[in-house]
């Protein structure tokens, strides 16, 4: 008895195979309603399929006020507005079980993005549901990395429980390297009533050619590209029903190969890996939100020759608590830390060995924020940072205006920044 | 198929039966007994007008089977997106401040509205599932759960009729 989503086609058919089964008069009298009714048919059926159809959007402006570093661009003493992102969705399931999704976004966060239009995710998933409590899937095409807490929706300020996700984990320098890539994802869950558990492999090629990932590893724009090597990540994430817990371990191996320019060049061949294992946990009452993320990561240079072979092991976590005082407010308050190398956390040996202030080598913010829902699609945001040392700052935001790039001599060590946020979704 | 909306209703005696236990210990003269009596009363009959929500499926969906509520937590969070015979799930609600919304989340999925929206976003701006259409009225959803296959929504009690079904909760 159960009714499919197509059968109002087959409803409206119906009284054409009635009128058939009468007599030739009537089989031409039927022909006639078929015709009229056809385009309703059609149109009965792409409405449906129309109804599979969604659309959603997000559009975000940040301010930065600070009082030491800049933030993606000038923000000291003046405020700075180059932080916008624009995004728009859609998804469409052609079949109960198919589903193609992509999302366009427009991004500036400073000097090297200029709020062109790529393409965030474009995907095709295929799940099937064996029972109720067990599901397997697959996505093919760019797909989100499953990656901690907050990676899979970094660009919707909605999402996120601070103006930016917490930079300790979620560093803005590697942003397009970490949110998409492009390959195959296969997917598991089992639902029972202790709580749901879903397992997310990824394999493929990680989006590198960009400045900010060249930097981010490399330090310096060179005549070269940086190249994706096949890489892989994975979450394995449990959550209670109702969604009070969440925890989940991630982690991810990644593998880039840097081609020198054939012409010239300053930097030989060499390979660079990056693999992080990042625990997760957050806590959900109906007032508050605890959550904490740490992360351990290993970085090598290698195949360059000296002096540009390198490797380091790195730690960051934050603790995080928002409470919601009152309908539509929240206020929120996050400890994070980040160290690039564990083995010199001062940033002394750094100092010593690379002539760079110590304070490069690592970053303690402190974070307050109030967040006001004014309607279900509009939200503003206010916070305040107060950051010791500058491992976190992205390279975009220290650029030197006459070698072009990243310059951290004219860098300080403690800096406060206010930021306000303005934010739209549908 | 689909169970009588009166069966369904039958689930609701138990709270009439508390009223009228309220009512009993009232005869006795003791002052206490009285201050007693008056607040069972009052938390009694706060009780039986407490607002009760109903999942509510389209008419002829299989209903004799009760669901758990984990598994009508994954229904509405849009994670299980298909019926046992594979044909498309359709949730209809009513918007994140409603207070049949609130309450339905409370009672039947015993989670915080807030905790859905972040699923759904979570879903819609990563490319991996769809958020539930949202609907202004209970009216509208009754209609749209009455006249879409595969719909799953949820009524208080006011506001069921014939035209839908009730999916009981286990």
């Amino acid at each position: 008895m159960n009714q499919l989503p197509f059968s109002q086609l087959n409803n409206l058919s119906a009284p054409l195979r009635c009128h058939i089964r009468h007599s030739q008069p009537m089989a031409i009298k039927a022909l006639i309603y078929y015709l009229l009714f056809l385009p309703f048919g059609m149109q009965s059926k792409a409405f449906e399929l129309f109804d599979s159809v969604q659309v959603h959007g997000f559009a975000s402006q940040a301010m930065f006020l600070t009082s030491g570093n800049n933030m993606f661009g000038p923000s000291i003493s003046n405020p700075g507005f180059d932080f916008t992102e624009l995004g728009i969705n859609g998804s469409w399931l052609p079949l109960p079980n198919l589903r193609l999704s992509m999302q366009i976004l427009s991004r500036r966060d400073g000097a090297w993005s200029n709020g062109s239009p790529v393409l965030d995710f474009g995907l095709m998933d295929y799940s099937y549901n064996f029972t109720s409590d067990y599901c397997l899937g697959i996505r093919a095409g760019r797909v989100r990395q499953p990656y901690g807490l907050y990676n899979d929706t970094r660009d919707v300020a909605f999402t996120r429980p601070s103006i930016l996700l917490p930079q300790s984990i979620y560093y803005e320098g590697t942003r397009d390297f970490t949110i998409s890539a492009d390959g195959l994802l296969v997917y598991g869950e089992m639902r029972k009533p202790w709580g749901n558990l879903n397992l997310e492999l990824f394999g493929g090629y990680g989006r590198t050619d960009n400045k900010e990932t060249e930097y981010s590893f490399i330090q310096k724009t060179y005549y070269g590209t940086l190249a994706s090597d096949p890489s892989f990540v994975g979450r394995l994430n449990y959550e209670t029903y109702d969604g009070a817990l969440r925890l989940a371990l991630s982690g991810a191996y990644t593998s880039m190969r840097y081609k020198p320019n054939p012409s010239w060049d300053t930097l030989p061949r060499g390979n660079i890996g990056f693999d992080p294992i990042l625990i997760s946990a957050q806590y959900n009452t109906e007032k508050w939100t605890f959550s904490s993320e740490y992360s351990y990561n290993f970085f090598s240079n290698s195949g360059f020759g000296p002096p540009f072979d390198f490797s380091a092991n790195g730690e960051s976590y934050y603790f995080q608590a928002a409470y919601r005082f009152a309908p539509k407010w929240e206020l929120m308050g996050r400890y994070e830390a980040y160290y690039p190398n564990v083995d010199d956390e001062s940033g002394k040996a750094f100092q010593q060995n690379y002539g760079q202030p110590a304070y490069t080598q690592f970053a303690k913010i402190l974070t307050l924020g109030l967040r006001y829902d004014i309607t279900p699609w509009m939200m503003v945001r206010a916070e305040y940072d107060y950051t010791n040392g500058t491992a976190l700052l992205t390279p975009q935001s220290t650029l030197n205006a006459q070698t072009g790039n990243p310059d951290y001599s004219n860098t300080v060590q403690y800096w406060n920044t206010f930021g306000f946020l303005v934010s739209f979704r549908f | 198929m689909g169970k009588s909306i009166l069966k369904g209703l039958e689930v609701c005696p138990p709270v009439m039966k508390q009223n009228k236990s309220g009512q009993i210990p009232c005869c006795g003269g003791n002052f206490f007994a009285i201050c007693i009596c008056c607040l069972v009363l009052f938390f009694s009959n706060y009780t039986a007008q407490a607002e009760e929500v109903f999942v509510t499926v389209k008419r002829g969906m299989p209903t004799t089977v009760p669901t758990s509520r984990y598994v009508l937590s994954a229904i509405f969070g849009m994670r299980l997106t298909t019926w046992p015979d594979g044909s498309a799930i359709r949730v209809f609600v009513l918007p994140d401040d409603n207070h049949t919304h609130s309450l339905f989340c409370k009672q039947i999925l015993q989670i915080f509205p807030h905790q859905l929206r972040t699923a759904w976003d979570r879903l819609v701006y990563s490319g991996t599932g769809q958020a539930p259409e949202v609907l202004g009225s209970e009216l509208e959803l009754r209609t749209r759960i009455a006249n879409t296959p595969g719909a799953i929504g949820y009524l208080t009690k006011e506001n069921l009729d014939e035209s839908v079904a009730i999916l009981p909760v286990k």
